[in-house]
């Protein structure tokens, strides 16, 4: 991902006051670089410092625990649109969101982990909510959490196979049946109309 | 030695023998099928006679995958789906991913449309709260307030459906603004698109109406002794639990924590609007009670101000008809009735998004159960599980 450090559209956020929040944290947490486009503050940080960094944006005030998960950076995706450019560096990304409850602060701090070792140290022994966001993890994208001595599957049958939401792995309803609202999706002769329902008194 | 391991037949009068019984280590299975776990809900308890000494949820009966499912649809498409996560809140569903789109796409909805979701989503919260103020004293034996509730409730469902034409799953929102109105006649003639004749009028008497209801669910429930002895100092939450766990909504303004995204985000025009957060800092039953009692009257507050402030103009700005959303990611939370609920959408500038982390308040709200249970008595479960007012389809997406 880019690291733009520098000027991005703030919607509804004093933009000058996200960068400064997010330079102070990103100092307090060790974050290698950081994001705060769209109102959305993102730290990245090494998988090493995984653990620790997430203790200090807690030390911070940040002291709620929203969520946890992944997204899976793939060049060849079964389902869906892939990834925009050429090509990207493939791995899982972890995301854990952390905020205040004393005002509107947060952060998501991000650490990559790569496919042939996905496994990354547990948050259970700082927030006692990472157990369930954890084993979901674990079995959406089969990413082995040290330390959690719980991960067996939360929300997919005892037997299931495979991990459903790393990107090769297809839907089989749509291998099925291609998906009918494929059509309503195929451009147009024309992109700039408007839907004509749409304004209402123009 | 007890009569019956003698060999001898039990009798009534000896009651107190079996109390007496060695029952350590015996496992209840509850559900998935209970009425008291609201959808399916298994959970597995060690019990020690009427003493819970663990208790395991069991969950993902109801597992749709959303998260891959929103992965090969356009946006527009999406819209429909999320509204089913939590299916007593349905148009809260959609509010914070619309906005989120219109974010990343640099969209803003018209005023006019804005308001029309601060009406709709306070709605939803009080028919979602009347949902629970019918099933939570039903659930500890008194089905009288179901009556009422349930009743008032159809007040509220009757004017959310005269604008979106759905009780449950309105799918109203667009990127932009909302949907020409239902019910409003031909959507050729630009005055007959907004809200039905008669709104305005038909939620001020909503509104008194609802008042009303508050007043007798005070007189009914609130200082019923049967009631306060099933919740008062049950089910205790405290502060640091909140945060460990990311418990939000109603349960978290219960224990002290004050927190409500609608006083510290704008994804709704809410700055504009008199109101207060009720908070309790008891932490047990009685306070998760009477938060969300004292939230439906706030939610009529808002409501009256926002249709009698209704603002003018078009209900939806201009958006392409392919709706390709720039390449970012962004977090938009909302304030539902079962607490935070946002998206994580990341977009890689197509028709589709790349993946989409969807936050349910009601999986946080549950995963903190197996603590509170941890000690209490078995018929405490059935109080504390619906103090917590999860849904199922909220637990599972």
């Amino acid at each position: 991902m880019t690291d733009s450090q520098s000027e991005a559209a703030v919607d509804g956020t004093d933009h000058n006051a996200l960068a400064d929040y997010a330079a102070s944290v990103a100092e307090a947490v060790g974050a290698s670089s950081w994001t705060a486009d769209h109102g959305t503050v993102r730290l990245m940080v090494a998988r090493s410092d995984w653990v620790s960094a997430v203790q200090a944006a807690a030390s911070t005030g940040l002291r709620f625990f929203s969520f946890l998960s992944a997204i899976d950076w793939a060049n060849e995706v079964e389902v869906g649109e892939g990834i925009a450019g050429d090509s990207v560096d493939e791995r899982y990304e972890m995301l854990c969101r952390l905020s205040s409850t004393a005002n509107a602060d947060a952060v998501h701090i991000i650490t990559s982990v790569s496919k042939d070792d996905a496994s990354i140290d547990t948050l259970t022994g700082i927030f006692a909510g990472a157990a369930w966001h954890e084993r979901e993890a674990a079995e959406m994208f089969g990413i082995d959490f040290v330390g959690n001595t719980n991960l067996k599957k939360l929300y997919l049958p005892d037997a299931f196979e495979g991990h459903p939401l790393r990107k090769n792995y297809p839907l089989l309803a749509r291998e099925i049946k291609p998906w009918p609202g494929t059509v309503d999706v195929e451009d147009k002769p024309s992109t700039t109309n408007v839907e004509a329902e749409a304004g209402a008194s123009e | 030695m007890t009569a019956a391991d003698q060999g001898g037949t039990v009798h009534i009068s000896d009651a107190a023998v079996s109390v007496e019984l060695d029952t350590p280590g015996m496992t209840l299975n509850i559900g998935p099928q209970h009425p008291s776990t609201h959808g399916v809900l298994r959970l597995v308890a060690r019990v020690d006679g009427e003493r819970v000494s663990s208790l395991e949820p069991v969950i993902g009966y109801m597992h749709r995958g959303y998260e891959k499912l929103v992965e090969v649809r356009n946006y527009a498409q999406i819209i429909t789906l999320i509204n089913r996560i939590d299916w007593t809140a349905g148009y809260a569903n959609e509010v914070p991913f619309v906005v989120a789109v219109e974010r990343l796409t640099d969209i803003e909805a018209p005023e006019r449309a804005q308001y029309i979701r601060v009406i709709l989503t306070e709605m939803t919260r009080v028919s979602a709260h009347l949902l629970f103020l019918s099933s939570f004293p039903l659930e500890l034996g008194a089905s009288t307030p179901l009556m009422y509730a349930v009743r008032d409730r159809e007040y509220v469902l009757e004017l959310i459906e005269g604008v979106t034409g759905g009780r449950f799953h309105p799918n109203f929102n667009r990127v932009g603004g909302v949907k020409p109105v239902a019910g409003g006649g031909s959507t050729t003639k630009k005055q007959s698109q907004d809200l039905p004749a008669g709104f305005i009028a038909a939620t001020n008497a909503m509104v008194e109406r609802l008042r009303g209801t508050c007043i007798t669910f005070d007189d009914l429930v609130s200082g019923n002794e049967v009631f306060l002895a099933r919740t008062k100092g049950v089910g205790f939450i405290t502060a640091e639990q909140v945060h460990q766990y990311g418990i939000s909504g109603p349960n978290a303004r219960a224990s002290g924590v004050g927190f409500d995204v609608r006083k510290h985000e704008n994804y709704l025009p809410y700055d504009k609007f008199d109101f207060v957060i009720p908070t309790e800092t008891d932490g047990d039953c009685y306070a998760r009670y009477a938060v969300r009692l004292a939230e439906i009257r706030e939610s009529l507050n808002i409501i009256e101000q926002a249709v009698n402030d209704l603002p003018g103009g078009p209900l939806r700005s201009k958006v392409p008809r392919i709706l390709k959303v720039p390449a970012g990611e962004i977090y938009v939370r909302g304030e539902n009735p079962k607490g935070e609920m946002g998206y994580y959408i990341v977009s890689e500038g197509g028709r589709i998004p790349y993946r989409v982390k969807i936050r349910t308040a009601s999986y946080s709200n549950l995963a903190v159960l197996p603590e509170l249970m941890d000690g209490a008595l078995m018929p405490d479960l059935v109080a504390i599980l619906g103090s917590l007012d999860f849904v199922l389809g909220d637990v599972d997406r």
